[in-house]
């Protein structure tokens, strides 16, 4: 008989995530309710030596919670596009393995990204607080035409937030204009582009690709 | 007896590059130094606005929610209209640019205790976990900056006022433009 260990680079079977798809935040629960479920999960989570016990601010806590706050965020009637499945049907990442030889495996970790009712949207941020409308139409209208642009101003200063949406209509015009001008200077300030929504929930500890090398090692008796 | 072995272990490998592929569509956790960090990056946001009154339970809130998910509900039964709740998932890139101005906006050193009580008028809340601080403030409505000014802490809820005011807006154009709702 064959056996088989598994040996993984960065894996601790043993503990949950924090962030399991079925698990920490239930949906059925207001966040009220949970949040002090959050936090024992979250500084529980991580070994206790190492968080610092949080500090807590505000008449939200001496007060009882309202009833009605249970119920509100709690339904599960929100709409949303496409993702409407249970917990664990999509997400924002995944791992896709190729099998090299047959004791390698190699790991890549994907985002997916997802698509609004008719366009793409991507972030902008870092964006000059003097910049117009203009110059990031000129900016990023090379790579397809923008259906839509939302440049918020501060509404204190009346100056740019910071940020910018932009939408196209095209996956690849918006993948084009996030390839080419992020880490890129606009109006002397770098800018940063990325994706603005994705069909899953977030995987925290492993927001970029990462390379995950699984080494198998098969045993075999034969 | 050498084809037998091949076969069986061309089965063998199968097996466990299945298992594999299983194992690694799992949670996977990075070890020790980035656990503190981890704990330190929490980040949770919910807004509440609203009151009760002639048109039922009129409110607004909205949610961020530490895996992505950003909820949104707005309630009136003015002219017998329904609950909108809308949802979407955004990715760490908005959320790092929603703590951002947060953080920029100092509102986790402010305090509520100072702020005047909610009542009848209406009743806003605001809840923000970031990291290992964690505010929870509910105040009433601010109609407007003549509010601001007469309590009794205007500068911690001039803060308040015109960071809500952010978020409205950083909310209102995410959920506009992935549900495409664009005025007439």
């Amino acid at each position: 008989m064959a056996n088989a260990d598994a040996e993984a680079v960065d894996f601790e079977p043993e503990e949950d995530d924090l962030m399991d798809e079925d698990g920490a935040v239930d949906v059925e629960n207001s966040p009220r309710a949970t949040l002090p479920k959050l936090k024992s999960a979250i500084t529980g989570g991580a070994s206790s030596s190492l968080s610092a016990p949080r500090k807590t601010k505000g008449r939200g806590f001496r007060e009882e919670a309202d009833a009605d706050r249970q119920s509100r965020l709690a339904s599960r009637d929100f709409d949303s596009l496409g993702s409407d499945g249970g917990p664990g049907s999509q997400r924002c990442q995944y791992t896709i393995l190729f099998p090299i030889r047959s004791y390698i495996v190699l790991g890549f970790r994907v985002n997916f990204h997802f698509r609004a009712i008719e366009g793409w949207i991507i972030l902008v941020t870092g964006v000059h607080e003097e910049a117009q409308e203009d110059d990031l139409q000129n900016a990023f209208g090379d790579f397809g035409e923008i259906k839509n642009l939302h440049l918020n101003l501060d509404r204190r200063t009346g100056f740019v937030k910071g940020y910018a949406l932009i939408e196209y209509e095209k996956f690849e015009e918006a993948q084009n204009a996030i390839a080419a001008m992020n880490g890129t200077e606009l109006l002397t300030q770098i800018i940063n582009v990325d994706w603005a929504f994705c069909n899953g929930p977030i995987r925290r500890k492993n927001m970029r690709p990462k390379l995950l090398i699984y080494f198998l090692k098969i045993l075999s008796t034969f | 007896m050498q084809r037998c072995s091949q076969i069986s272990i061309a089965k063998e490998t199968k097996c466990i590059i299945g298992a594999a592929i299983a194992f690694a569509n799992q949670p996977v956790r990075v070890r020790d130094a980035n656990m503190a960090t981890a704990a330190e990056d929490e980040f949770y946001l919910r807004y509440y606005v609203g009151h009760k009154g002639k048109f039922g339970h009129e409110f607004l809130e909205f949610e961020f929610r530490p895996d992505g998910k950003l909820r949104y509900a707005n309630n009136s039964n003015y002219k017998n209209d329904t609950m909108i709740r809308k949802e979407v998932f955004l990715t760490p890139a908005v959320l790092k640019e929603c703590r951002r101005i947060i953080s920029e906006s100092e509102i986790m050193k402010e305090d509520d205790a100072n702020w005047p009580e909610p009542d009848r008028v209406g009743r806003q809340e605001l809840e923000i976990v970031m990291g290992n601080e964690h505010i929870s403030f509910t105040t009433s409505k601010i109609g407007s900056l003549v509010d601001v000014q007469s309590s009794k802490d205007p500068e911690g809820l001039r803060i308040f006022y015109y960071l809500v005011q952010d978020l409205k807006c950083f909310v209102f154009s995410l959920i506009s433009l992935h549900f495409k709702i664009k005025p007439i």
